[in-house]
């Protein structure tokens, strides 16, 4: 990537039903000093897509629900579209804090690193036990199906390189999406790196029943195994 | 070596399981990665090899002390239920990708609206 020209960064964002909280998002966004923001309301019954728009982000819509790593791919595909230099991807919840951006992008533009994957775990700070004993398990068995190992595999913070965005092609629609990324930087020998990111764990993120619970954890898992084999 | 029909027909179905994941890793497909090829090699050819040597499994019977003709047609049951859901499953999994392209397209489509 030419250093001498300031790169067009996006910021893309999944959202299912988080009508209540997405505005705020795109607004801390902003004043990070992020103006392109990139919604991909997956099929939400409140006003998601609406409240997004109304904040000053792009807001597309999936006519049904498809799940977060649906979302993820078509918001960075939007994110291509528009002529994006770096893709940074984050949670809807707020969960994730937008000045961890700047940590994301750097080694893409000063180190010419191709992925940046924001890990909770190596700032754990704050995170409940279960879900550091979730993500290891997550860690463990990403590495035994797809081969690299990683402190945060289930991270939804990441920041890739337009390089690198064509590069990976994921297919999986649901959580096992984040893994799914893991395999392809495999695959692809892509140039990664880690950097710590703060994760904000309010009332509102944990509250979402839909999220990483054990069960969905345990079909994450099913779909990884069976898109091994199918 | 005597083989009973089912056994020729499992080792045929898994023939054709492993061809087509072959061909698909010789024809470049992006789904098909090394490891799932081997994977793929791995539970097709261990139901073909107890399917034509079924003595193999005498271990496990004598574990588990699982004994008796019965057994062929629990099998033989099985492997076609499996056979049956594994088929299904791909189905519907590549009708899942289907619907999600489909949707994506639609979003995008709205994106030159959007950036107006």
């Amino acid at each position: 990537m030419n250093s001498q020209v300031q790169p067009k960064i996006f910021i893309a964002i999944p959202a299912f039903n988080e009508g209540k909280i997405i505005g705020k998002v795109v607004k801390e966004i902003q004043k990070a000093g992020y103006e392109n923001i990139v919604i991909v309301d997956d099929g939400s019954n409140d006003k998601t897509q609406q409240k997004a728009k109304e904040a000053g982000a792009i807001a597309l819509k999936h006519k049904i629900n498809r799940g977060k790593g649906a979302a993820t791919k078509t918001s960075i595909e939007a994110a291509k579209l528009l002529g994006a230099d770096i893709i940074v991807t984050m949670d809807g919840d707020g969960q994730h804090d937008p000045t961890d951006i700047e940590k994301l992008i750097n080694p893409i533009i000063k180190e010419g690193i191709d992925v940046v994957l924001g890990s909770r775990l190596q700032n754990p700070q704050g995170m409940p036990w279960y879900k550091i004993i979730h993500n290891k398990i997550g860690n463990f068995i990403t590495w035994w199906l797809y081969g690299l190992l990683v402190t945060d595999s289930q991270s939804g913070m990441r920041a890739y390189s337009i390089e690198a965005a064509e590069k990976i092609n994921t297919r999986a629609d649901r959580y096992e999406y984040d893994s799914e990324v893991i395999r392809e930087i495999y695959i692809y020998k892509l140039k990664y790196q880690e950097v710590p990111i703060q994760v904000r764990y309010t009332e509102y993120s944990m509250g979402k029943a839909h999220k990483q619970s054990f069960i969905n954890g345990i079909k994450t898992v099913y779909r990884m195994i069976w898109n091994m084999i199918s | 070596m005597e083989l009973h029909l089912y056994q020729i027909v499992v080792a045929a179905i898994a023939t054709i399981m492993i061809y087509q994941g072959l061909a698909n890793f010789i024809k470049g497909k992006q789904s098909q990665t090394l490891l799932k090829l081997f994977t793929r090699i791995l539970v097709w050819g261990s139901m073909a090899t107890i399917a034509v040597f079924p003595k193999i499994t005498n271990v496990i019977a004598k574990t588990i002390g699982i004994e008796g003709n019965i057994n062929a047609v629990i099998l033989t049951g099985f492997i076609l239920i499996f056979l049956m859901i594994f088929k299904l499953l791909s189905a519907i999994e590549r009708l899942e990708q289907q619907i999600t392209e489909v949707t994506r397209e639609k979003a995008l489509e709205n994106l030159e609206n959007e950036t107006k």
